[in-house]
Formats: structure tokens, sequence, C-alpha cells
């Protein structure tokens, strides 16, 4: 093991399958191997990464393309959504500028991931299942019933494990408060007057139109407040649990990366906690460090925006996809489309999702597409019984 | 094929279990086996092959390759990791795509589940809980020449034909020394002659 680690075998580009000898031999080696102490948490190469360094420019172009519209539409929607610019707060500037770059990075990653042929078959599948009259007739219920448990309560992370469940749904429901507040206060569309000028009597306004009139002093005033004190205090337990575990479960620890797995985490607890002192500031201190903690606050916020379509965060986008996905082999499953194997006869999937994996596998000149036909048990036992017969026959 | 990497030979294997219970004893997975042991000819034969992740090189990993979510990584020593437990939506692409029959799927967790080559424990210089306890050496981990130290005139062999498509691997296969020129075959039946659907 001499040589320098090479970026991973995905970046070898000779298509052709050789006959292996043995390793070592003809120089092809790829050292060091995971016994060179390069760390669980060596650099990885995700498929998407090495998806978009050989990204073709037209997926390129299209993505670029998506970006400029859906943040162009978003600027717009900012201008008339705050009555041109006369609801707009001008000290929430740099959080509606980092919206806008999310809005481009979101769409431009989006629309490179559903451009790989896994992704865009399943999105079509997902879809065309969705807006099919036929699907809707005989199942009406099944796509509010997966978004809710599926999106909504996570009912899968229960089954991963029931501390992960409990700790994400507090991060969960804590982000989708603090976004509901904040997204449409960046963007001057919700607007909170009082017609006394210190209050206590507000009313909120979207888009310029009444939409409730409070008492400040009241429980309710309180909780539109501070209604982003309370997502703070959801999401801080649910980040720290994740933390503690990222540094005390062999699981999570194996293969983990800071960028990867910290930081979010980290930046979700800086958020949270520098969001707090605001108002700990203000209650406790009469508003000394305010200003700094206003900017630690705002820099966190900032950076975590442009962060999501790079990192971690953006399972949040993609996660809804998987409802299409179950929806697609749901509907397969109604039709009772199950794919048998050609062997023992156990149930593969659906006979449409056979179908959609042998065509990504074909799109991706994955040569043995028709190995799909059959269970994974029997493709080991067939792979061993060739060895037995064809490589060492005095195996039995 | 990586520099230290797992070396398979199934004439060693005695189908103890031995591998599967070790795996499951793992600390990153625990409860779990990620490792198959089948018994190919069931009921007449002892045979029985153990199979880890193969860490495909060429084609790369195409259970990542199939993966609509993008949650497979391949890390740069070549080891094909389990999927990323925040992204995998359970669509058992990878199961159903992988030529070898090694991730498994957990429905009600929708993740998938497959040999990481024990990375907690081959990061740092560890052979994996399989090789660790198998007692008749048929799960080797090490480098080539370790292997053909401790067993003089072995040859070992990366690359599967499945039809007419051929995979090279991380992982190796032993195989006898006339059979090393040869690709091992993958085990795909022939399906069709003369465009002729033979399979039943």
């Amino acid at each position: 093991m001499t040589e320098p680690p090479e970026p991973a075998a995905a970046e070898q580009s000779d298509s052709g399958a050789r006959t292996g000898t043995s390793g070592g031999k003809d120089g092809r080696r790829h050292g060091p191997g995971p016994g060179s102490g390069t760390g669980p948490s060596g650099t990885g190469v995700s498929a998407f990464a090495r998806a978009a360094r050989r990204l073709p420019r037209s997926v390129s172009g299209r993505a670029t393309l998506a970006g400029a519209v859906v943040s162009g539409l978003l600027v717009l929607a900012i201008v008339f959504g705050s009555r041109l610019l006369h609801d707009f707060d001008s000290a929430l500037l740099p959080y509606a500028v980092a919206t806008v770059f999310l809005a481009f990075g979101v769409a431009y990653r989006y629309t490179v991931w559903v451009s790989a042929p896994g992704a865009l078959r399943l999105f079509k599948n997902g879809w065309r299942s969705l807006f099919s009259k036929e699907n809707f007739r005989k199942a009406p219920t099944a796509l509010p019933k997966m978004t809710a448990t599926y999106l909504g309560f996570q009912k899968f992370l229960g089954a991963r494990s029931h501390a992960r469940w409990a700790a994400h749904q507090l991060i969960f429901w804590g982000c989708i408060l603090a976004a509901l507040i904040t997204f449409p206060l960046t963007w001057g569309w919700f607007t909170f007057t009082s017609g006394s000028g210190s209050g206590p009597g507000y009313e909120m306004r979207i888009w310029g139109l009444k939409i409730i009139g409070f008492d400040s002093l009241n429980f309710l005033g309180w909780l539109m407040f501070h209604g982003l004190d309370i997502a703070a205090v959801l999401v801080i337990p649910g980040a720290s649990y994740f933390l503690w575990r990222r540094m005390k479960d062999r699981g999570a620890i194996t293969g983990q990366r800071f960028a990867y797995d910290m930081v979010p985490l980290l930046a979700l607890i800086v958020i949270s906690v520098t969001g707090l002192l605001l108002t700990f500031s203000s209650i406790f201190l009469h508003g000394g460090g305010y200003e700094f903690l206003a900017i630690l606050h705002m820099v966190s916020v900032v950076f975590t925006l442009i962060y999501i379509p790079f990192g971690k965060f953006f399972h949040i986008v993609q996660r809804p996809a998987a409802v299409g996905m179950q929806l697609f082999k749901y509907t397969g499953r109604q039709d009772d489309q199950v794919f048998p194997c050609r062997r023992c006869g156990e149930a593969i999937d659906t006979g449409p999702y056979v179908e959609n994996l042998r065509g990504t596998m074909r799109d991706l000149e994955l040569g043995f597409d028709e190995w799909t036909e059959y269970c994974p048990r029997c493709k080991r036992v067939l792979r061993g019984n060739a060895y037995l017969t064809q490589v060492k026959k005095g195996f039995k | 094929m990586m520099g230290r990497t797992m070396f398979i030979d199934p004439g060693r294997c005695i189908g103890c279990q031995a591998c599967v219970s070790a795996c499951r004893e793992c600390d990153s997975h625990r409860g779990k086996s990620m490792i198959h042991l089948d018994y190919t000819d069931e009921g007449s034969s002892v045979a029985s092959l153990p199979t880890v992740c193969m860490h495909c090189e060429d084609p790369v990993a195409p259970c990542a390759e199939v993966c609509p979510a993008d949650a497979i990584l391949v890390t740069a020593d070549g080891v094909v990791q389990q999927a990323d437990t925040t992204r995998c939506i359970g669509c058992a692409n990878c199961v159903n795509a992988c030529p070898f029959g090694v991730p498994k799927i957990d429905l009600q967790a929708k993740l998938q589940l497959k040999c990481n080559l024990c990375y907690d424990r081959t990061a740092y210089g560890l052979a994996p809980m399989c090789a660790t306890v198998c007692p008749t050496g048929a799960l080797y981990y090490g480098t080539v020449e370790e292997l053909q130290a401790e067993r003089p005139g072995v040859q070992v062999a990366d690359t599967f034909v499945f039809g007419e498509s051929e995979v090279r691997t991380g992982v190796a296969m032993v195989v006898p020394a006339e059979r090393v020129r040869w690709p091992v075959p993958g085990g795909l039946p022939v399906v069709e002659i003369n465009g002729k659907d033979v399979r039943r």
C-alpha cells in the first residue's frame, strides 16, 4: 500500500469490466484500504457528487434555469406580497436575500437530482400514480394517509428507534413552526401593527389584509410573540439528543462526517440558542448585548439557509418523493400486480416496480437487469451452485 | 480490488453460522446480521456460501447507481457504505439491483441494511467480525500477499459474469489455479435461446 489514496473506484472511467486475477499483481489496487487508518470519517464520494462532476451540460443548464426561475418568482412574490415593499422590513433584508439563494440552490439541486435515471423514473411514476383518476377512485384516502404518517408523524422513524423518532419530531415541528413564522415575516407578508403605537392591541395582517386582532398582554398575544422561542425550545432538546447520539452511538459514529452530520445539528442549536438569548436579553438584560446577538443569530440563520441545498438538510426536500414512491408501489399492489421470483415464487415487489427498476438499470447500462426477476436469496443460491458446479467441483 | 480486503473461499465453509452470529453482535448494527449464509442445495448437501457485500468497483456500486435518493456513499477507499439513514426511502431498488443479492430492507423502518465491511473496525486495521470468528478461514481479511503467504499456491478472482456482463469487485473469491483466468460465474440462468424464453 504505497500508493496515495485514490478518489474511489467510483472515479474510474474504464467501463469495460476486466477479468480479475489476483489483487495487486496488476497494480490496480486502490490502497489504502479500510485498514490503513483513514478513520471512519474519511472523505467519501456520493453518487450525487460523482454525478455532479460529470453533469451533462444540458442538465446543468436546465438546473440553472430552474434555479433562476424559482428565485425570480420568489423575488416577485416578495415585492408584490409586501405591497411593493411597503411592508418589507429592511432589518430583515439579509434573511430575505438568503431565502432567494436558498430557492435557487434548492431548485438547482432538485433538478439535478430528478435528472438522474433512478430518481427520474420514480419521480414520473410517483406523479403518474398521484394524478391517475382510477387510482384516486380506488383509494381516495391513500395520499393524505401516507402524507400524514410518512411526512408528518414519520412512523418509519419509530421503527428505527423510539428515541430518534421523538427527537426528530421535536426538531421537525420546531422547524415547521419557525419556518411558518419567519419566512413570511422576512418576505414582508406578515405585519403586526398597532393603532396605538406601542400596543397592547395588535393586528396581524397577511398581504395587508387583517387576519386577527389580539391583545399582546393576554395568552394569545404571548404565544404570537414567543412562537420562535417555543420553536427553539422544541429544537434544542431534539438536536442535542442527535448530537449526543453522534458522539456515543457506534452505528451513528461509523462513517460520520463533520460537515455532513455534525454541522446541521450544531447550526440548529446555535440558531435556537442565539434566538432564545435575544428574548433573554430583552427581558432580563434590558436589551444588553442585543445587537451582537442579533447579528450572531442572523449570520447563523443565513449560513444555514444557504447550506440547506448542499448538505444533510436536503433530505427535507427529497423526503416527499418517498410518498410518490410509496404511492406507486401501493397502486401496483391494489391491482394485485405482484411479481414473483422466477425461481422460488416469493413476491419480489410489484410488477410495475420491477419493470421500472429494469428500465433504470438499462438507462445506467447495467447489463444484468434480467437478474431483477430473481429474489436476493435465489441470486445467492444460484451463484453458489454455479461456483459449485463450474469453479470448484469438489465442493460438495 | 482493495488493498486489504475480504477473500471468500466457499470450499472451506462448513455452514456453522459463526459469521452470522458475530455480525449480529457488532455494536454498529446490534441484533441484525448483514452477512448471508445460504445452503445452496439444502437437504441433499452441506455446501454453503457466505455472502458479504462485494463492494463492486466496475461498474461501481450498482446499488448506489440505482438509488433514487442518492443515499449510498462510496468512500474513497472503495467501500460501499450502508444507505444514509436520513436519505434512504426504503424503495428496495438497491436490494433488487444488486447482482449478488446483498442488501436487505427493513420495510417498517424504510431503511436499507447492508454489509459495510465492518467499517468501524476495518478503518482501524481490525478484521471484520465475520472474518475474525470464521473457524475455517472461509472468510479471510488481509492482502492477497498475506493470503498467499498463509496458503501457498492459492489464487483469487475478483470478476464475476452475469449473462454477458462482467462485474469487478473489491472483495474477491478464492478459485482453483486453473480457473483464475476466467471470471467467476454469477449464477444468472440462461433465460433465452434464439429469442425463445427457456425459463419455464
